[in-house]
């Protein structure tokens, strides 16, 4: 297949979207003229904004609990099945087998009862379909997804119904697949991605489950294929999953499609929301120390909100603000104003437990120093002021206005749908959604930031030159230092 | 407030019809076709319309044919920074306002750059079919940079290579197979560009570079989804029309001197923990039919998990973690990559020996029948995907447009795939899969330092 390096100029932003910010100069404190941002407002602008009704999917509940919906979209011949299972993602792993839900979801396409792992992978691939299940860690659910044309749609939903329903676990498979994960335990501590995701995951989730983000050697060994079989026995189980198809299909094709589903069998319970969450209390400062590095990744945040929370809508409009895009605060004020940085964002981890609000950014060792201090203003600017009216009502058009272009993308309108499921939203929530955030005022944005981002509580992670970037940061607190193995370190 | 006061001018429901409950049988395939429309101004901008009103949105593209094959000696990633620069202001929009224009109106946007071409992109509800053409000719008509912003892009270039290259494991392997593969300067040098060339770029560099290449006879306008061609073109010229040519750019002289001898280098990498395999040939220049018979290739031997290469290297022998096997397509010479990520402590000659051995039988054995069938679904498949969003089609026209002047490659593409047969396959696997053709990069673990440190701790 072809491969087209591309080089994007400003990393590319999500559907999201978020408003300007006035970058408060500072006089006589740099001897180098800074790069300004300005506003000619001479570019036509429609006023108007383009009111978008999400389309609702057709929804079917079978008799075994499983909630099945569809969006028809037959601009092109594709199809998209998702399967979404509360319950059967790494969140719920035992404490002692961290993977167990991974590797699970992995091996369901290495055999079924009548087929070998060679035959699937022909089989899907001779029907141009992609069919793979995953269980990330720190998310309750797992993933089924299998895509295709629409011109072969009833040859791989039957493919993937059977890997789904039918898996055999074989042990070579199982001891193949675990040689190749435990050599990408070792691959994945060369990248600061993982390294900061580790470190940060236990500082702001400390000893609840989701603050797991590998598995281990230990578990890998224990793990053998009855567990696999005893994990999708009771955890892949209908009632507690919603299928979302999208695309070139109907209603009445799907349920032909899928006809093996309704024998799928039911399991004993609901999931119950899991184990709360709270913020880490007391600022903490930790830094992995990654021999080699030219930047610092830097993760600054703590403990939020869950998805439920009547906060949610204000903290959208906040995170905007802050660091929301190519034109919110941070990548204003620490790319396009100082040059720290390629980019730096703010986002909002909210689930049924509550995330983190974190705002981050790469930046080359000797601007470490600076960058902390940039991103620190930024966050004592959304506390201390209220958000100038113009600036609060252009992210607030930002956010609503982008919803137009979701129209381009059936599997998106499809996850609006799932949403409102899992986190147990009213029916007609995505329609008051643009007027929830149209009615956002700039007091309640300063509120919600002065709730979440509470400074002396602050966890700050930092992966890079240690013995560089110690001494920048002892000015926020006392230092943890770690090596790439996630050990303690004494000294740099 | 504005808001308030806006009707909703379109709904959802008009992409959405209600299900009908009835069985299509499965018929002939739907074809992936698209219309293209082609126009061009006097000042020699060539226009590109697709229209399509199933949504209330659009994309635009302007391309322009210059990349780092454009660059000389001393300036390499000169034609991305100046990708940078386009956001830097011009006569009626600031500094930094491109973004804030795009985001605030709930569009998306972005640039990038290549070795053939450098694209400017975004998408909008269809109600900002002004700003979207406004922001594009304004910055072609009248770029304004000055000194602290080309400094500021600077750094933040030279960030993005940190960020990319340098601070990856396996970040600068694919710049040493490029240097190591090609002979020509216009080839062999990254699009990132090296640290000690950004910093020597200059206000002059940029003014120069900005009259040459950023003319309107040297770019291609694609617009795809909802809007009234009349309606457009009419504001496409009110926009463009005054922006004038400029004499055609040279034409860079892209060609290699033909390989004689293998060539092979071996560099430590301080982030990789697992050593690295690539292994790639010379190839003509793409959408020849050399290269399409090359591409078919690659998916036959590398795609997907049923491949040859990722079930005998992953799978049966157990020497490798994962494997990769692509064409990566240039206007000038293209390149055949294999790369494998083997497993620590297996022999790397064992590796190469394996993945030598499935080429040569692409060379002597008939690629079976359901193989073929497979890469052609597998395109399908890829080529509907591609369609899916207004703005990704309008960058792929642009693309199509400005490197190899045919727009219409967004629908024939696929058929020149499809077309393929078993004796071209086995033809080009003769002709360029050779060892004299073949450049090898071997990335290893850097070896850790930290014994010695490890008593201090």
């Amino acid at each position: 297949m072809r491969n087209n390096p591309v080089r994007w100029s400003l990393a590319l932003i999500s559907t999201f979207t978020i408003s300007f910010a006035q970058i408060p100069v500072d006089p006589g404190s740099k001897a180098i003229p800074l790069s300004q941002v300005e506003r000619k407002n001479k570019a036509p602008v429609s006023d108007e904004i383009l009111r978008v009704k999400i389309p609702k999917p057709t929804e079917i509940t079978l008799p075994n609990g499983l909630t099945v919906m569809v969006l028809e979209d037959h601009r092109l011949p594709l199809v998209t099945a998702r399967l979404s299972i509360l319950g059967a993602g790494a969140l719920n792993d035992p404490a002692d087998v961290p993977g167990l839900a991974n590797i699970t979801a992995t091996m369901l396409k290495e055999g079924t009862r009548t087929r070998s792992s060679k035959q699937i992978a022909e089989q899907t691939e001779e029907l141009g379909a992609m069919i793979g299940a995953q269980a990330p860690f720190a998310s309750e659910t797992a993933t089924f997804t299998a895509s295709g044309l629409s011109d072969n749609a009833s040859q791989w939903i039957a493919l993937a119904s059977d890997i789904l329903l039918n898996p055999s676990f074989p042990e070579d498979e199982l001891n193949k697949l675990k040689q190749r994960t435990k050599i990408q335990l070792q691959q994945q501590r060369s990248t600061a991605g993982f390294l900061m995701q580790e470190r940060f995951s236990r500082a702001v989730y400390g000893n609840h489950p989701a603050a797991v983000t590998s598995p281990t050697l230990a578990a890998l060994d224990k793990i053998t294929p009855a567990m696999l079989a005893e994990w999708h026995a009771t955890r892949y189980v209908p009632e507690n999953a919603i299928l979302g198809v999208a695309g070139d299909i109907t209603p009445a094709q799907v349920t032909q499609m899928f006809s093996a589903l309704p024998a799928w069998k039911a399991g004993s319970s609901k999931v119950a929301l899991p184990k709360a969450t709270k913020p880490a209390s007391g600022r903490q400062i930790f830094l992995v120390d990654r021999p080699g590095s030219v930047q610092t990744d830097v993760e600054i945040g703590n403990i939020a909100i869950n998805r439920m929370d009547a906060d949610y809508v204000p903290m959208v409009v906040m995170d905007r603000i802050v660091g929301g895009g190519a034109s919110a605060r941070l990548f204003m004020n620490l790319r396009e104003v100082h040059g720290y940085t390629y980019g730096a964002y703010s986002a909002l981890v909210a689930r049924r437990y509550a995330g983190p609000w974190i705002a981050e950014g790469s930046m080359r060792t000797d601007a470490t120093g600076g960058a902390m201090t940039e991103f620190m203003n930024e966050i004592n600017r959304i506390r201390d002021k209220p958000v100038p009216e113009k600036e609060l009502e252009e992210t607030k058009r930002s956010i609503v206005a982008s919803f137009a272009l979701t129209l381009e993308r059936p599997t998106e309108l499809l996850d609006y749908a799932i949403a409102l499921k899992v986190y147990n939203l009213p029916a007609d929530y995505w329609d008051t959604y643009p007027a929830k955030i149209m009615a956002i005022t700039a007091e309640q944005v300063q509120r919600v930031a002065r709730k979440y981002i509470v400074p002396d509580d602050l966890q700050i992670v930092a992966v890079g030159d240690a013995a560089k970037l110690k001494p920048v940061l002892d000015k926020y607190g006392s230092v943890q230092v770690f090596d790439t193995n996630g050990q303690p370190k004494a000294t740099p | 407030m504005r808001i308030a006061a806006t009707a909703a001018l379109f709904a959802g429901s008009v992409l959405f019809q209600a299900p009908f409950g009835r069985l299509h049988a499965q018929t002939a395939p739907k074809p992936l076709r698209i219309p293209i429309e082609q126009y061009k101004l006097d000042n020699g901008l060539r226009i590109v319309f697709s229209e399509d009103h199933s949504a209330p949105t659009y994309g635009i593209s302007i391309t322009y044919n210059v990349g780092s094959h454009n660059e000389h000696a001393g300036r390499t990633g000169f034609a991305h920074l100046f990708e940078h620069m386009m956001y830097e202001g011009s006569e009626n929009v600031g500094k930094g306002e491109h973004m804030i224009l795009v985001e605030n109106n709930g569009g998306d946007m972005n640039g990038s750059t290549t070795e053939d071409r450098t694209n400017y992109f975004e998408s909008f509800a269809s109600n900002q079919l002004d700003l979207g053409l406004f922001l594009e000719a304004d910055r072609m008509r009248s770029l304004a940079v000055n000194q602290a912003n080309l400094d500021n892009q600077r750094n933040a270039v030279q960030e993005e290579r940190r960020q990319s290259v340098d601070n990856q494991p396996y970040g600068v392997t694919s710049e040493v197979l490029q240097g190591l593969i090609y002979d020509n300067f216009a080839n062999k040098h990254s699009v990132i560009g090296s640290m000690q060339d950004l910093n020597a770029a200059t206000i002059q560099d940029v003014q120069e570079f900005f009259r040459i290449y950023y003319a309107p006879n040297n770019a291609v306008l694609t617009l795809v989804g909802d809007f009234q061609p009349a309606d457009a073109l009419a504001k496409i010229k009110k926009y463009f029309g005054a922006i004038p040519a400029q004499p055609a750019p040279p034409a860079p002289d892209l060609a290699e001197p033909k390989q004689t001898a293998e060539r092979s280098k071996t560099i430590e990498d301080p982030f990789a923990q697992v050593p690295r395999l690539d292994i790639a040939f010379k190839a003509p220049p793409g959408n020849t039919n050399d290269v399409y018979a090359l591409d078919v290739l690659s998916t036959v031997l590398g795609g997907g998990q049923s491949s040859p290469l990722y079930q005998s290297l992953v799978k049966e022998k157990e020497l490798a973690v994962n494997v990769f096997c692509y064409i990566e397509e240039h206007k000038g010479p293209s390149t055949f990559n294999v790369v494998v990520l083997a497993r620590p402590g297996k022999d790397l000659k064992e590796v190469e020996k394996v993945v030598i051995a499935e080429l040569e039988k692409a060379k002597s054995e008939p690629i079976p029948d359901w193989e073929l069938q497979k890469v052609h679904m597998m395109e399908r498949h890829q080529t509907a995907q591609e369609l899916q969003s207004t703005l990704y089609r309008a960058y792929i026209i642009g693309e199509m447009a400005s490197i190899y002047g045919d727009p219409n490659l967004i629908n024939t593409r696929f058929d020149k795939i499809q077309n393929v047969g078993k004796e071209d396959i086995e033809r080009v696997a003769k002709t360029y899969l050779t060892q004299e053709n073949r450049t090898v990069v071997t990335t290893l673990p850097k070896p850790k330092a930290e014994t010695a440190q490890k008593g201090a701790n």
